[in-house]
């Protein structure tokens, strides 16, 4: 006991010279750490091995987990529905991570200038961001209601036939798209726009010098530079993309109109909290981690060969 | 296109070119304007139809068109849906709800990320580097991944108080894990502080300051505006998520204004103005903030995303 004390104490021992202040402060450091490692330990790194033990088990919190091995992850390529979300998520990825980062790149061009009034623009661009899914989800879904919905009386002006929307298997993703990518829109705008900040003048001077015009530059100056943003933004919503549940929860619950909206996360949703198949929900989980894992490791590999940094 | 005749003659191009390039670049900043309003009123429009949706009665809502003028505002659609709900709940009960964990997540995540960032950015120590790597890394992770050995875990957990015993059924999951760190508040912290100059910290060292001193007396008020970005955001998520407070709670009372809504649309199904005016009230803390803050949102955004 009075050894682990010496050893302890901060103060005079001979091996001073080896850390002294350095080691104390260091013992300083696992104090702040402290919260921050449990929190890794319990609720985020941790969990992620322990959601592949518990995907090997069937397990339905009422009777202990029983072993399963493979069994559950046999079982989800069987699953018609799963197989449903899979599809239906990797078109929500396909279609909204294009569309909202071109319109968002188009959008943080013509915004960065330095035109009268812009702020005020700006302001409407980045409201929805800020806004819960589940509230703006309320008012698309009465947006795209088929009776008395404001988008069928639109397209009515044109001369387009009523659709149903979300209770439409064909509609019912690209409305959930669209919506996303105007929620989405604002967060892509304002790091572009700071990319765009971030670019010296000097390389526009040097390239007008040199004759380019506005398309050169914006080919060989504004979108080389900008690459490290769009890299940014591009994990961000492909990331994001495949969290997609609120909207999905609000607009379409799966299964009351249609079952063309189910997604990955949906389908964890479902089969973990509301059916309380916890091996089942966990190796879904385990696969939504794999993908995710996989396009990021893909993602930061392709970045040595587009993203330049300055 | 004839710009290069007239180049011939020196005294008209000067005279004519320097108007003609203004009055080009007017149309073309005029045109941009215009296409960046309208691209801002159609951005407008889901926030405008919510408001006039939930001044109309429900009769108006389906028999006229939207562009017709309402008979009157209607605002008896907000205190119906205000007391739409059974139980002495009302959707001040949801507000209550969402303000405390809101404000407890965010109180835990200034606290706790703080001391992590000012670890990881000042304090030399051995594993620095891979454990930082470690925490970066779960920035990417989607925390659905773990919502079933979370929801495990605090099923094993005793609670004094609950109907369960354990923490199924309360709130506590949903504020208790942001006293437990988090990767986005600790990068941004860091990314301050590693910017903050170390002769600072030296020179308290010297007077005899301890690491925690330095850290609350310099840091931490150096730190304001990052502070106050993380307290945003952290704000902003807790009082829009849905997922959660969806898996934890049970009883009505508990219920936080996202799930209130969804639990109301579920119930009250084609009552579409008492349904905007609650949508439009949960909007408001979260509109109010970011106009009033709007400075500290890009920032965070565009500072996030400046060392991805």
């Amino acid at each position: 006991m009075t050894a682990l004390r010496r050893r302890a104490a901060p103060g005079p021992t001979p091996r001073r010279r080896g850390g002294g202040p350095v080691a104390a402060e260091a013992r300083w450091a696992w104090l702040f750490l402290a919260p921050t490692l449990i929190g890794l330990a319990i609720l985020s790194a941790g969990p992620i091995l322990a959601t592949f033990g518990i995907s090997l088990t069937a397990w339905d919190l009422l009777t202990p987990p029983e072993w399963v091995s493979l069994e559950n992850y046999a079982a989800l390529v069987q699953d018609e529905r799963f197989l449903v979300a899979l599809r239906n998520t990797t078109f929500y990825t396909v279609v909204s991570v294009p569309l909202g980062m071109t319109l968002a790149l188009g959008l943080a061009l013509a915004l960065n200038r330095g035109i009268r009034g812009i702020a005020w623009v700006r302001t409407a661009y980045f409201l929805p961001v800020v806004t819960s899914a589940t509230a703006v989800g309320l008012v698309w879904a009465w947006i795209y209601a088929p009776s008395g919905g404001i988008l069928n009386l639109l397209i009515g002006v044109l001369g387009l036939p009523p659709q149903k929307w979300v209770s439409d298997p064909f509609w019912a993703m690209p409305a959930i798209v669209m919506m996303s990518v105007w929620q989405g829109l604002g967060t892509s705008v304002i790091i572009f726009l700071a990319g765009l900040q971030a670019i010296p003048q000097e390389y526009y001077d040097a390239a007008a010098v040199d004759g380019a015009g506005r398309w050169a530059r914006l080919r060989s100056v504004t979108l080389p530079l900008l690459t490290p943003s769009i890299f940014f933004t591009g994990i961000l919503s492909l990331i994001g993309a495949f969290q997609v549940f609120d909207q999905v929860y609000v607009l379409a619950r799966p299964g009351k109109p249609t079952e063309a909206t189910v997604t990955l996360v949906y389908f964890i949703y479902e089969n973990g909290f509301k059916n309380f198949k916890m091996g089942y929900a966990a190796a879904a989980s385990w696969v939504l981690f794999l993908i995710v894992a996989v396009l990021t490791f893909v993602y930061f590999r392709s970045q040595r060969r587009w993203v330049h940094y300055q | 296109m004839s710009a290069p005749p007239l180049a011939a003659t020196p005294g008209l191009a000067r005279a004519y070119r320097p108007r003609r390039r203004r009055a080009l670049r007017l149309a073309r900043h005029g045109l941009l304007y215009a296409v960046l309003v309208a691209g801002a009123l159609v951005m407008m429009i889901p926030f405008l139809w919510m408001v006039v949706t939930s001044l109309k009665t429900r009769a108006e809502v389906f028999g006229t068109s939207p562009l017709v003028f309402p008979t009157g505002l209607h605002f008896e659609n907000y205190t119906n849906m205000w007391n739409a709900f059974p139980n002495d709940v009302t959707f001040g009960t949801f507000f209550a709800n969402s303000l405390k964990l809101a404000l407890l997540c965010t109180a835990g995540q200034l606290v706790t990320s703080s001391m992590a960032a000012y670890a990881f950015a000042v304090i030399p120590f051995r594993g620095r580097g891979p454990l930082f790597g470690i925490l970066l890394a779960t920035l990417i992770i989607p925390f659905q991944v773990v919502l079933v050995p979370n929801f495990i875990l605090y099923r094993t957990l005793p609670h004094p108080f609950s109907e369960s015993g354990n923490w199924i059924g309360t709130m506590e999951p949903l504020w208790v894990g942001a006293w437990l760190g988090g990767a986005f508040g600790t990068f941004l912290l860091r990314q301050f502080f590693l910017a903050i100059p170390q002769e600072l910290a030296d020179a308290a060292r010297v007077d005899g300051a301890n690491p925690w001193q330095i850290f609350t007396r310099i840091y931490m008020p150096l730190a304001r505006p990052a502070l106050a970005t993380l307290a945003i955001f952290t704000f902003m998520w807790t009082w829009n998520d849905l997922l959660s407070p969806l898996i934890y709670l049970q009883d009505l009372d508990q219920y936080t204004t996202t799930v209130g809504l969804a639990f109301f649309q579920g119930q009250h199904v084609g009552k579409w103005p008492e349904m905007m005016a609650g949508a439009l009230l949960s909007l408001l803390p979260m509109i109010v903030l970011f106009v009033v803050a709007q400075k500290y949102f890009v920032r965070g955004i565009a500072l996030s995303g400046l060392k991805g």
